[in-house]
């Protein structure tokens, strides 16, 4: 199966530094793919990249295998692809439609055609089980943490995407909100989506992950299928970037 | 000798088959229904009217179809009208509901049950008073059609009788589907199913593993139960009491288990264990229930995974413990059954959650490969009502079965 989203060759430097070396990446729709990596490792930086907020200095992008050019986030979102950033970025004082469609707001002539942006949002938020919001006309001050997560996911879905990615969804979550955040998480890829989750809990890892991607000092130490590694090797992959047969030797993938 | 089935018998199969597809998949258009069974239309119209006189269905246009044509018309369960009663029996709680056809919750009532001896009183007298408010508020046109429980503990297939409850001293031999339908006074038979197998079928028919032919479903109570189904069909064994997964052994040395062996799979991730690893285990036995404030049951164990959650390390061993116990489990299991899903249900959803890493580690190294490479790894989508809405399904069996049967023989 042709992945969703590939990265070939990629390279990145910011000034004299080389943040990433020749970094393959690739997510398949219908599976969650963890991207790990210690602080510093390039997880941010390829996040980024991926979304058009960097432009990458050499390397290939392919979507639906296809090679494509992104310069700009707005050419990633029409790819498809939607990013969901650690602050995750909501307006306190709009309530949840509002913030679902924030800068994307369906018109009807001049006016805004809020019943058509309230039966979307309501139809995305079901089409998640989201039980856990009571109105959709609440601010999102009034929200909690997990809600919160809930509806900056609900509107990276929203748009038909089909490349989500995820930045430390669960950080800061209490043990209830997180379980419920990252049983979303695996909804979204039981519907065929890709998803992206950065993460640094390992049990949030290997709960919903198919794949592991391991970034160390910014090349690709290996992408593995989680059902043939364990916690320890993951473990050493990050903080080695090598373990047993798999990841780099001497610094370059083997 | 008989040359097949008759036409009589064909009907009434039909019927059931037509009234099961709305019930599990809701509203759905004649044209549909049509195409999924492979029946001709005047034959779905014929079935549906049977149906709708009955009152066990209703037709309806449908809202919007944005096709050109004329509309097929969405063939819809008469959910409000007909109604089963779903009882759960766990150790630390009591639940009955009154469910309408297509599944949908329409009362609910729960309450504590305190932890000990099995007194059939104590268990049939507040779920029997539940059903009795439930059916008061009930409109005149409705009508019950069945009744269910589950039950933690091992139940014969033959006559309903829990025969062995190592979580409930005293649930021996207790003829409680018997007392239990008496109890009601509703002239209907309570049918009793074992609590996680009935998970197993609502996880499967509802829940995450709808569309898939072979899972297990693995319930975390006080111990741990789990249904097994293979290519659609409940495993239930030579007596009905198959599954019994929390029984397996993984550790022949380890902790003794209520069934009195030692190293269940039960004894090593059940409550007990991770409470006691963690520090936290007080033995409720000798004091009454709440009297020492310490947590049990569910808020017990969210307790630990919360603890380690935020760093506390004597819940985060506790945790990985009983997450490598699980995972060995698991590893089993998978290389047995070889399922497409294992669904992590009660509180195994919060135990598998919080020690992933380790759960998955151990399948790793001890699941053959090609058995581990395909198989989907999910927590209950039904919550806490999993065995709840299990027992519904059992209840609604009869009348799937057998459509206008039953009906008329619960309008009588």
């Amino acid at each position: 199966m042709t992945p969703v989203l590939e990265l070939r060759g990629i390279d990145k430097s910011f000034g004299p530094v080389q943040v990433l070396h020749d970094v393959a990446f690739s997510v398949h729709a219908g599976e969650v793919t963890a991207l790990v990596g210690d602080n510093g490792a390039g997880k941010s930086t390829l996040v980024k990249c991926v979304g058009g907020i960097h432009p990458i200095d050499s390397g290939e992008y392919l979507f639906e295998g296809k090679p494509v050019h992104v310069h700009s986030p707005r050419e990633a979102a029409a790819l498809g692809i939607e990013i969901v950033y650690q602050d995750l970025a909501l307006c306190d004082n709009l309530d949840i439609v509002q913030n679902m469609f924030l800068g994307r707001e369906h018109k009807r002539g001049i006016v805004l055609d809020e019943d058509t942006m309230e039966e979307m949002a309501a139809k995305t938020l079901e089409g998640l089980s989201v039980r856990t919001v009571k109105s959709i006309r609440q601010h999102v001050s009034s929200l909690s943490g997990g809600q919160r997560q809930t509806v900056a996911i609900a509107k990276a879905v929203l748009w038909n995407s089909k490349v989500v990615i995820l930045d430390e969804p669960t950080a800061a979550l209490g043990v209830a909100q997180t379980a419920q955040v990252l049983e979303l998480v695996r909804r979204l890829a039981d519907q065929g989506l890709a998803v992206v989750l950065i993460s640094h809990n390992m049990n949030d890892v290997f709960a919903v992950s198919d794949r592991i991607a391991a970034l160390y000092l910014g090349r690709m130490a290996a992408q593995v299928k989680t059902s043939d590694v364990t916690h320890a090797q993951v473990v050493e992959l990050i903080t080695s970037g090598r373990s047993g047969d798999l990841g780099l030797t001497n610094g370059v993938p083997a | 000798m008989r040359a097949g089935p008759s036409q009589e018998e064909i009907r009434r199969h039909n019927l059931g088959a037509l009234l099961r597809h709305v019930h599990l998949g809701g509203p759905t258009s004649r044209a549909e229904l049509t195409s999924r069974m492979g029946l001709n239309r005047s034959t779905i119209m014929a079935l549906t009217a049977d149906l709708t006189a009955a009152g066990l269905v209703r037709e309806e246009l449908p809202r919007e179809t944005g096709r050109a044509g004329r509309p097929s018309l969405v063939v819809r369960p008469e959910s409000a009208r007909v109604y089963v009663f779903a009882l759960d029996v766990g150790v630390d709680r009591l639940v009955a509901a009154r469910v309408g056809l297509g599944g949908v919750v329409l009362d609910r009532r729960e309450t504590v049950r305190r932890r000990g001896p099995f007194v059939m009183e104590e268990v049939v007298g507040p779920l029997a008073a539940f059903a009795r408010q439930m059916h008061r508020k009930t409109r005149p046109d409705t009508v019950c059609v069945g009744a269910a429980a589950a039950f933690s503990g091992g139940v014969a297939r033959e006559d309903g009788v829990v025969r062995f409850g190592p979580n409930m001293d005293g649930a021996e031999d207790v003829p409680f589907g018997e007392e239990m339908a008496r109890r009601l006074g509703l002239g209907l038979p309570v049918t009793v199913g074992n609590d996680a197998n009935l998970g197993a079928m609502a996880e499967h028919t509802r829940g995450v593993g709808v569309g898939c032919r072979d899972l297990i479903y693995l319930h975390g109570d006080v111990g741990v139960g789990g249904g097994v189904i293979v290519n659609g069909t409940l495993l239930g064994g030579h007596q009905g009491f198959g599954g019994e997964v929390g029984h397996m052994i993984v550790n022949p040395k380890g902790r003794s288990c209520g069934c009195g062996s030692l190293g269940c799979l039960e004894a090593e991730v059940g409550e007990r264990a991770l409470l006691e690893a963690a520090g936290r285990f007080e033995n409720h036995s000798a004091q009454p229930y709440n009297g020492s404030g310490a947590l049990i049951g569910r808020d017990a164990v969210r307790a630990v995974v919360d603890a380690a959650d935020r760093g506390d390390i004597v819940a985060q061993a506790a945790l990985g413990r009983v997450g490598d116990w699980l995972g060995l489990g698991v590893a089993n299991l998978v290389n047995i059954f070889n399922p497409e899903m294992v669904v992590f249900g009660g509180t195994l959803r919060e135990v598998y959650l919080g020690s992933a890493a380790q759960v998955r580690s151990r399948i790793t190294t001890d699941a053959l490969p090609p058995v581990r490479e395909h198989l989907r790894l999910r927590t209950s989508a039904l919550g806490d009502d999993a065995t709840l809405i299990g027992a519904a399904e059992l209840a609604f069996a009869q009348v799937l079965a057998d459509p206008l049967e039953v009906l008329a023989r619960a309008g009588s």
